[in-house]
């Protein structure tokens, strides 16, 4: 019976929350706010803000081609197995006092350092995909895509070690990756945003948001004026549906872990706010969770606004060794800067 | 009478020499009936499964009850406090160097049994192909350093021989040459440091010498230590002496080149192991944990980064062996447990996942006869099972989960970060960092083969070809799945195999009483603390439940229903976006790909290339100068 | 006496190295692998030498006064020569295939892998 139930609950988990459903909503409403806002700041009307679900299901209802020269298994279940890999990683990053109790004895399935590794899936798939089809502007696309996720990494690495050791340094190992646990420290000891020397690492996590997505201006890889979208040049119909799909769940899952990485301790707040009303019992967990979930999207929607809708509408496309150098450079310098900080005992 | 004496032979005490006794005599008496293909082939099969076996057989002694195996030759047990006899050693570190070893060389010879059987001069391949199995089992069983040189030379010779088998290859000759002469200055600066360590200690035995030179160095020992220590890295071709890796790989064939990178490069870094942990027992001192991670680090790095700007399939591919045993080297320099631990465990995927993507690089040359990326494409579509196994394998090595490159690496990384934390060192940091990044950088250039190998056009040349026979495919298959299978099991790994071989490097008293009978002090067991989670299991539980529901979604909504309208013949035509223009064959080849990395990093990549000349003078003064800094800097700092 | 040796074995190394490294002909490559074994032959032998008498003998005539050179490093020195002499073979044999398919003796000049 246990199992039945336990098997239930993971069902649960992986399609509604904070699974696909929940991927599936918020991921293409973050799209859609991101359109609207990047029109609005250009002086634009702009699309209406649903409008990536209405895109989602008219490529659905499209007739889907396979090149002749591509290779059919592949070409149709990258799409898949990105999708797939994004909702499960979604599994993993917290909602405040959400945390899905996964991994048996520890709570946790994968760290956040996994976590990192765990989002290459989805972009190795999208390559996969591309490479499948056999066009050269997939050809050049993957190429791009690649070193953006390259240009990408090493801030990322700095960013994480940073915030593993500042949030580690009271626990006996002196390291913590466990983001369950870096959510807990932030709500008992506040925000890590407003840790002065962590400060420059959430600047730098907040400057990496678009280029792990793909979003202007590091969207080199799939430049639709220059290389025709890129490894999505051949795709049509519900396949392209889904890479869309898991374009805007990108959006999500990167803007929410930047939102549990700086942002856990506004968790601390919410259940004051629950507390002040003068809720108990079921009530007030209820409107806690409720609440929760409600501050993280508005959180995500914020962060979208600041890191990739404002970034979008200010500048013009990078090309893609500059993504490279700004990438190792810039906002390398700003990740390593926090951890030379947090490592002398800022 | 001989029925005690064969139930005798079964006492597992006779196990390691029985191992290195069946690849010799395979060796032998191919030498002997190899004429008869059948007869030949039933003979390898036999010494190299036999062996497997017979190791596997010792896991539970060794590695579970933690025994140790000291075997006299001729039962010469030592006399008067002087071990003179030649001995055999097997603990949990030997067995596990062992198995590696064992494996590969089982499934590259069932590989071989399809591969070589166009070559002429079979029987020659597989004595040669034994003695390099003999050479390295006994490296790593044998008890005493002199033993180890005449193990290092037999080893060498096989390599050598066997890297210009296929002569008519451009550059196999030039490869073995450069490989012989390198090769020897190292197992010369063994037996070097060989002799002057007898001259201080007289004795070659290693758990004597151990007791004996360990905490007392002189001039004399320490620099026995540094020729020790290069003439193994000539072994495990760790910078700067990867040219020659790169060089053999090239042009042997696939499944020498699993022996030299999943085999050779061990037989290197357990000569480290044994020489800095038991031998001199250094480990503890920071100097030589800096100096291993260092070279370590290094590795690593220059030779991703020179696998980056290849364009051959099996070159690429023996730079990345190298950088991968830079990851080994690093974590086993840490001297901590989890450090240990975690670089044996690399170690192991390295074998299981670099044996796996030469055997497909070799598949791949079988059926199109080039390993030129810029010549290959579109392959995906012809060998399709060659396709998945080459991407089990991509996905190990550039340490994608759940499979097993990522869970060694990410104990690798904790290991790193964890040793800086202790030490309050934030070099080690950038270690964990250039790991980090490192692996991201062999993904990038595993794409890269994807893409113009598997993936794209196929160019005419590739036509004909077609899936390789069952055997290839079975022999790739056994690796693929121990990929698999290592990566989502690492806590069964850790506990039964890299633990054990790991906590042996903390107890070098019970190595050196197993072998004298001193009854010197043990430590306790040794201290395993990682401080990340990662459940691959459950992560896969989790994918499989959410791409099973995108499937079936998928599937009822005729996702996969590809509506291609007939009428229009003039679709094929047009099967690829041109623009409107007519298809033509335009494969974008490695070459061109990751412009925007290597733009920025292009005064780096043409100094590494005009460093790399090809001149073997000039990799013969690497290895000189590296010898000439090894000697000062143990001079310096020991 | 013995501390020429032990010049006369490291000057052969060194040699050796020199031949290896500056010399562009590959025979003479080889030459330089051989001069360097002799050196470390030559250092065993020394290593060894104490002034005592060869050290073959029978079951009753081992007496505790009996004063003989090690006889390890003299046994490890034939090893050790044997491989030598194998190193040299191999290497010719080598030389001779790489004369023939590449025309040249020069190091400059076989460098087919490289970068």
């Amino acid at each position: 019976m246990d199992a039945v139930l336990n098997a239930l609950r993971y069902l649960g988990y992986v399609l509604i929350f904070p699974g696909f459903l929940f991927c599936f909503m918020t991921g293409l409403l973050l799209a859609g706010i991101d359109r609207k806002l990047v029109a609005r700041m250009q002086k634009r009307v702009g699309p209406p803000i649903l409008q990536p679900f209405y895109d989602f299901f008219k490529l659905c209802g499209k007739k889907t081609i396979v090149p002749a020269a591509a290779n059919k298994t592949v070409f149709l279940l990258a799409p898949l197995l990105g999708l797939a890999a994004l909702v499960v990683l979604q599994l993993f990053i917290p909602v405040f006092r959400i945390q899905l109790h996964l991994g048996g004895a520890s709570r946790d399935v994968a760290d956040v350092i996994v976590i990192l590794y765990l989002l290459l899936i989805p972009a190795v798939s999208i390559i996969l995909g591309g490479a499948s089809t056999g066009s050269p502007y997939a050809g050049v696309g993957l190429s791009r895509e690649m070193v953006t996720v390259l240009a990408c990494e090493l801030p990322l690495v700095l960013v994480l070690l940073g915030v593993g050791r500042y949030v580690g340094r009271d626990t006996a190992g002196g390291i913590c990756f466990s983001l369950n646990q870096i959510v807990d420290y932030q709500m008992e000891s506040g925000s890590l945003i407003t840790k002065a020397s962590l400060i420059p690492a959430a600047i730098a996590f907040l400057l990496v948001i678009p280029g792990e997505t793909g979003n202007h201006p590091f969207d080199a890889a799939e430049a639709e004026t220059e290389i025709c979208e890129g490894m999505l040049a051949e795709y049509s119909g519900a396949p392209l549906g889904v890479f869309k799909l898991s374009h805007a769940i990108k959006m999500l899952t990167m803007t929410s872990l930047f939102v549990m990485l700086f942002f856990g301790g506004v968790g601390a707040g919410v259940e004051h706010l629950v507390a002040l009303m003068g809720l108990t019992g079921g009530a007030a967990a209820a409107v806690v969770t409720i609440l929760d979930i409600l501050v993280m999207v508005l959180l995500c929607i914020v962060v979208t606004a600041v890191g990739i809708s404002l970034v979008h509408a200010v500048t013009a496309r990078l090309k893609i060794e500059q993504i490279f150098k700004y990438y190792w450079t810039v906002v390398s310098a700003l990740a390593l800067l926090s951890l030379v900080l947090v490592w002398y005992g800022l | 009478m001989s029925h005690i004496n064969l139930i005798h032979l079964l006492n597992p005490q006779h196990f390691p020499i029985f191992t290195i006794m069946l690849y010799f005599l395979g060796a032998f008496l191919i030498v002997l009936f190899g004429k008869n293909r059948i007869l030949r082939n039933c003979i390898a099969f036999i010494a190299t499964g036999l062996s497997l076996t017979l190791l596997i057989l010792l896991v539970k002694p060794i590695m579970i009850n933690g025994g140790v195996i000291a075997y006299w030759m001729g039962n010469r047990v030592p006399a008067g406090g002087y071990a003179i006899g030649i001995a055999l050693e097997v603990d949990a570190l030997g067995l596990f160097f062992g198995l590696l070893v064992a494996t590969a060389v089982f499934v590259s010879c069932l590989y071989s049994f399809s591969y070589m059987s166009e070559d002429d001069n079979e029987p020659q391949y597989y004595t040669l192909f034994l003695m390099l199995a003999g050479g390295v089992m006994g490296l790593v069983f044998s008890g005493d350093l002199f033993n180890m040189f005449i193990m290092v030379e037999i080893l060498t010779f096989a390599a050598v021989a066997l890297t210009a088998f296929r002569n008519r290859v451009t550059g196999a000759l030039e490869a073995a040459f450069k490989y012989l002469v390198v090769g020897c200055i190292g197992s010369t600066c063994i037996l070097a440091g060989t002799i002057l360590l007898y001259h201080q200690a007289h004795t070659l035995n290693l758990a004597q010498l151990g007791t004996i030179i360990a905490g007392n160095l002189d001039k004399n020992t320490i620099i026995a230590f540094a020729l020790l220590f290069i003439g193994f890295c000539t072994k495990a071709f760790i910078v700067p002496f990867h040219p020659l890796a790169a060089d053999a790989h090239g042009a042997a064939p696939a499944p020498v080149s699993v022996l030299i990178s999943g085999v050779l490069t061990k037989s290197g870094i357990y000569g480290i192991i044994r020489l800095a942990y038991f031998l001199f027992q250094l480990m503890n001192l920071g100097a030589v944990q800096f100096w291993l991670v260092f070279l370590g680090s290094v590795s690593m790095f220059v030779c991703v980064t020179m696998a980056l700007a290849q364009h051959d399939f099996k070159r690429l591919l023996a730079f990345h062996s190298i950088s991968q045993i830079g990851y080994v080297l690093a974590a086993v320099g840490l001297s901590t447990a989890l450090g240990a631990s975690a670089g044996l465990y690399h170690a192991m995927n390295h074998t299981l996942f670099k044996g796996l993507l030469f055997l497909t690089a070799g598949a791949v040359l079988h059926e199109t006869g080039t390993t030129d990326l810029g010549k290959l494409g579109g392959l995906s579509k012809k060998m399709p099972w060659t396709t998945v196994l080459f991407l089990i394998g991509a996905a190990s090595i550039s340490g994608i989960p759940p499979f097993n490159g990522f869970a060694s690496k990410w104990l690798i990384y904790q290991a790193t970060y964890e040793k800086a934390v202790e030490t309050g060192n934030i070099g080690f940091a950038f270690v964990t960092i250039v790991a980090l990044v490192t692996s991201t950088l062999t993904l990038a250039s595993f794409v890269k083969v994807t893409q113009s190998v598997f993936f794209g056009q196929l160019p005419k040349e590739c036509e004909k070809a077609k899936e390789v026979s069952f055997g290839m495919r079975f022999a790739m298959s056994i690796l693929a799945l121990l990929c698999i299978l290592t990566g989502l099991l690492p806590n069964l790994v850790q506990k039964y195999l890299t633990q054990p071989a790991a906590a042996t490097l903390f107890n070098v008293n019970k190595y050196i009483n197993a072998m004298l009978g001193t009854g010197l002090p043990e430590s306790g067991a040794a201290e395993f603390k990682p401080i990340g989670v990662w459940n691959p299991v459950n992560w896969l539980m989790l994918l499989m439940i959410a791409l099973l529901a995108i499937c079936i979604v998928a599937i009822a909504s005729k996702y996969d229903a590809v509506r291609e309208n007939k009428t229009e013949k003039v679709a094929a035509k047009y099967s690829l976006f041109y623009g409107g223009e007519e298809t033509e064959f335009s494969q974008v080849g490695g070459g061109d790909l990751f412009w925007g990395f290597k733009h920025n990093w292009r005064h780096y990549f043409s100094f590494m290339h005009d460093l790399h000349s090809g001149i073997v003078n000039d990799y013969s003064l690497w290895a000189v100068v590296a010898l000439a800094l090894a000697m000062v800097y143990a001079l310096i700092v020991l | 006496m013995l501390t020429l040796n032990y010049i006369a074995s490291f000057f052969l190394i060194v040699l050796g190295l020199y031949c290896i490294v500056v010399k562009y002909n590959l025979v003479k490559t080889v030459i330089g692998l051989s001069i360097m074994d002799y050196g470390v032959n030559l250092l065993i032998i020394s290593i060894g030498y104490n002034g005592g008498t060869a050290p073959i003998f029978t079951e009753g005539e081992l007496k505790a006064a009996s004063f003989f050179v090690d006889p390890i490093p003299q046994a490890l020195t034939l090893t050790s020569i044997v491989i030598g002499a194998c190193v040299t073979a191999m290497s010719l044999s080598l030389v001779i295939k790489l004369k023939e398919m590449y025309g040249t003796l020069d190091t400059r000049e076989i460098r087919r892998l490289r970068g």
